[in-house]
């Protein structure tokens, strides 16, 4: 790392939030997924929009590639910086800039943590409705750069549906607004674009989110299955039925077990190969309605009991042991990789089915914790890395995972994005051609290519992006820089 | 990422890096930086038993140093991370390599000799006696120390009652009297050994007893620890069925003496250790006369995570008629005092801290009671309260229960 950079950095955020040292920088090796390392040149934390501007005019002035960071918890090393790269970190960027009850939007900075949110507009009897299984965690900035999603997705759209607009810092430091606050954008969906574009393309300052009233009858019902082929076929009944409950999740034997060893139990039962949970929303008469259908349906499908919570406070208790899933899984074994595959709903018995033999055929230990409401699969290999025998199984195994998946049909991530993790996949679903389109997209925002160096489109295919005509015209001239940024 | 020998760092294994226990520490809020986060400490403190970073690298010292050691985190951690047991070790390995830092010895020296604390707290008691540091109360650092000396002083002065007639059947508790609780809080020992008169118990008086060794350990100065620890053991022998404390610093370690010392001395001592709140709570507790106040409770961190003690604070003060109780969000959130980390770490443990008083600044109606079971606590967010310019008070639980006896005149009459 340059010295006049340190020094320059240090003068617009002040040297307290500048980490350098190689002890401060080890925190920041890895993201919510810890079988990727990797070590940024070093962390800068701005504590106002105006420091960010700077900060990034300075990296854009010294040519220093940069990737930016909220709390770290993504799924896919998406948030991880190697080589000379600067990581941003957005955490103190943190205040709800305004909230408008009537309209229902708020304004908020990166590093606004999802759930906070949602208990900010709490009083206005208004709620962020994404809500990734990190989100005590997880910052909207975040959210936005992954695209989130979560299990009150199913229902009611993904992050992308639920940002207006967005101020944003382009890599060479110059602001853009994206979208409009009410009604419809003229134009080309940029804000489409920019959700989900990987830290990519800039980095959002401000995002203007809808709000959703909260709804006044909510019913969660538990239901615990003796097969878990029995449990995916009572979803793809569900969906058959016409309705969309707010939101429909599966756990397996392996993972229900993990959450009530936890200060999370939910009182799943443990005996069972698979719970549901099913949530309906929506005015009482109508939920009333869907409970109807929905309840005999679970059990036509052989559920041993269903239970239904009423109370907000069991409906927590719930809602809690299902989102801290994924953390409980080190109460399993040391390691742990998480896919995130998303497949067709009536594929889902057979899939599962799929994964079961694998699991059996690696001899390893996989819980499926997932959105099965939209087929958004995620097996959780639990491992030891010590034992690298076991550990090149989990790989080989992930891999058949994930072919499987897109042999049905499915696509590579439902929610955590590429990152660096599922690079090597792309090519799985993509042809050369579109990665080069999706390359030279990157480039309107980013011609330098120095935004989150190295991530979604493997550069390994950097030759064949050059060739495709999408790709053509200023092609060759940025090879040249990818190259630098690949060999810094 | 595994692989520790020794149980302590061993019990970090399960960490899996899914960052839920970010939002649950005070550090972290304050800066935003992983480095001072459970997760990054975790990652720090796995490299420093590698050996892949020294214990002498300030940049690790800074951040390992700045945690609370509140274990905030540890309820958050779905996957059940001994954070706390990393902590002990990781600090064991610092205090031995570099030594521990020469203000901290300084404190460390004047709380193992009763004759220098007894000498300086009498002092600051009588320093308090003059008014002065109430009237020099404010946010600067030596106004944030006169703030905290100010904040605990007595508030109403209970006359003096003529004592209740025990049977011989009461169970007796022996008063742990402590270092800070015996000197500038006296008047809340003496509350205590009221309330918890009133409620049956006998209170016998045990000589010889001294500092309970907290701070030695937190600083990672073992052996001071065990010293007072062996004398307070001596001390209190196998006299009364409870020990009860109102220090919930104190009870969290007194608790542990038999881990501590690993004598069955220690054990037996441990076992018969009460927070008062638990005593009282067993009881009902008895109820006593109105006192309607508005008052938010603060849940010390080494009460609440360190003994488990969650209800019984709520279940003594809900025990006053018309006390109008709140929890604030962020109430079960570590202060920022910590032991003696707010003297070595002002700045920090002043961010912290802010969070706090912007909670209770906003809360309406605005409370005119915050109440706590720890000195530390009590001092820290004393003094943070006159620096924002609030009236509210704060007071031990026992302090609210002794006044609602007061009033419903329960010390008035022979009982």
């Amino acid at each position: 790392m340059k010295e006049s950079l340190l020094t320059g950095l240090a003068a617009i955020v002040g040297p307290r939030w500048v980490r350098h040292r190689r002890a401060e920088l080890a925190t920041y090796t890895m993201d919510g997924l810890p079988t990727h390392e990797s070590w940024p040149g070093v962390v800068v934390i701005p504590g106002s929009r105006h420091e960010l501007i700077d900060v990034m005019k300075a990296l854009h002035a010294s040519k220093t590639p940069f990737v930016a960071r909220g709390a770290g918890t993504g799924l896919s090393g998406g948030a991880l910086a190697e080589g000379n790269a600067v990581l941003v970190a957005l955490t103190r960027l943190n205040h709800i800039l305004s909230v408008d009850p009537a309209s229902r939007r708020a304004v908020v900075e990166p590093g606004v943590v999802n759930a906070r949110l949602s208990e900010a507009v709490l009083p206005y009897g208004l709620q962020y409705v994404p809500d990734p299984s990190s989100q005590t965690a997880c910052t909207i900035g975040g959210n936005v750069a992954e695209n989130a999603g979560g299990p009150h997705c199913l229902k009611a759209g993904v992050t992308t549906n639920h940002v207006t607009d967005l101020e944003i810092i382009l890599p060479d430091g110059s602001l853009a607004r994206l979208g409009s606050t009410h009604g419809d954008a003229w134009g080309p969906d940029l804000v489409g674009l920019f959700v989900g574009s990987e830290g990519m393309f800039g980095i959002a300052c401000s995002i203007t989110v809808r709000l959703e009233p909260i709804p006044p009858a909510v019913r969660t019902m538990l239901a615990d299955f003796p097969g878990i082929r029995a449990a995916s076929e009572a979803v793809s009944a569900i969906i058959a039925s016409g309705i969309v409950p707010a939101a429909l999740e599966m756990m397996d034997q392996s993972c229900v077990q993990a959450v009530e060893a936890s200060i999370y139990a939910a009182g799943y039962p443990t005996d069972a190969a698979a719970v549901l949970l099913v949530e309906l929303d929506g005015q009482p008469e109508g939920v009333a309605a869907e409970h109807a259908v929905v309840e005999p349906l679970l059990r036509a499908h052989g559920a041993r009991h269903v239970l239904t919570a009423e109370s907000a406070a069991d409906r927590a208790r719930l809602w809690q042991g299902r989102k801290k899933a994924f953390g409980a899984m080190g109460r399993i074994a040391p390691d742990l990789v998480v896919q995130d595959a998303v497949v067709p709903r009536s594929a889902l018995p057979d899939v599962l089915d799929r994964i079961s033999e694998i699991r059996d055929r690696y001899a390893l230990h996989i819980s499926n914790v997932f959105h099965a409401g939209d087929g958004n699969l995620h097996p959780n290999i639990s491992f030891d890395r010590r034992n690298l025998e076991l550990a090149s199984r989990v790989r080989e195994a992930s891999r058949e995972i994930m072919t499987v998946c897109v042999a049905a049909g499915g696509s590579i991530t439902g929610e955590h994005g590429v990152g660096n993790d599922k690079l090597d996949y792309m090519p799985l679903i993509f042809d050369a051609e579109t990665l080069g389109a999706m390359q030279a997209t990157r480039r309107v925002f980013d011609p330098g290519e120095r935004a989150n160096p190295g991530k979604v489109v493997p550069i390994h295919a950097c030759r064949e992006w050059c060739a495709s005509p999408a790709a053509r015209g200023n092609g060759r001239q940025q090879h040249g820089s990818l190259a630098e940024v690949a060999h810094d | 990422m595994p692989g520790s020998t020794d149980p302590r760092f061993a019990a970090l294994d399960p960490c899996v890096h899914c960052g839920f226990c970010l939002p649950a520490c005070p550090t972290y809020l304050a800066t935003g930086d992983e480095a001072d986060s459970p997760r990054g400490r975790i990652v720090l403190m796995r490299a420093l038993e590698r050996g892949e970073i020294g214990a002498a690298d300030p940049a690790l010292t800074q951040h390992i140093d700045a945690c609370l050691g509140c274990r905030g985190c540890e309820p958050a951690c779905p996957s059940g991370v001994g954070y706390g047991q990393g902590l002990e070790a990781a600090r064991e390995i610092l205090a031995e390599r570099r030594g521990i830092a020469p203000a901290a010895r300084a404190i460390l020296t004047v709380f193992s000799n009763r004759l220098f604390w007894r000498t300086l707290l009498t002092a600051a008691g009588w320093f308090r006696a003059t008014g002065l540091p109430a009237r020099w109360a404010s946010g600067t650092r030596l106004g944030f120390g006169m703030g905290m000396l100010a904040s605990t002083r007595r508030h109403r002065v209970p006359r003096s009652f003529p004592g209740f007639h025990m049977p011989h059947s009461a169970p007796t508790v022996a008063l742990f009297r402590g270092c800070v609780m015996d000197t500038v809080f006296r008047h809340v020992n003496e509350a205590t050994r009221r309330v918890l008169e009133a409620n049956g118990y006998r209170v016998v008086d045990i000589n010889g007893q001294g500092c309970c060794g907290a701070l030695h350990e937190h600083a990672g100065d073992r052996k001071g620890a065990e010293s007072l620890a062996r004398q307070n053991v001596k001390a209190f022998g196998g006299r009364a069925n409870y020990i009860v404390v109102n220090s919930a610093g104190c009870g969290a370690l007194l608790k542990q003496y038999g881990h501590l010392l690993g004598t069955r001395d220690g054990e037996h001592f441990g076992s018969r250790v009460r927070d008062v709140s638990e005593l009282l709570a067993a009881k009902g507790p008895r109820q006593g006369g109105p006192l309607p106040l508005d008052v938010v409770y603060d849940a010390p961190c080494h009460l609440q995570h360190a003994q488990k003690v969650q209800a019984e604070p709520l279940a003594v003060l809900n025990a006053i008629p018309g006390l109008r109780l709140r929890l604030l969000p962020g109430s079960d959130k570590c202060c920022g005092s910590a032991g003696i980390y707010s003297t070595l770490h002002p700045d920090m443990a002043r961010a912290v801290l802010d969070d706090k008083i912007r909670g209770i600044a906003a809360a309406s109606p605005a409370p005119r009671v915050v109440t706590t079971g720890n000195p530390g606590c009590h001092m820290h967010i004393g003094a943070g309260l006159r620096a924002a310019g609030l009236h509210a008070t704060v007071l031990h639980p026992v302090e609210l229960l002794d006044e609602s006896y007061r009033v419903g005149g329960l010390y008035s009459r022979q009982q």
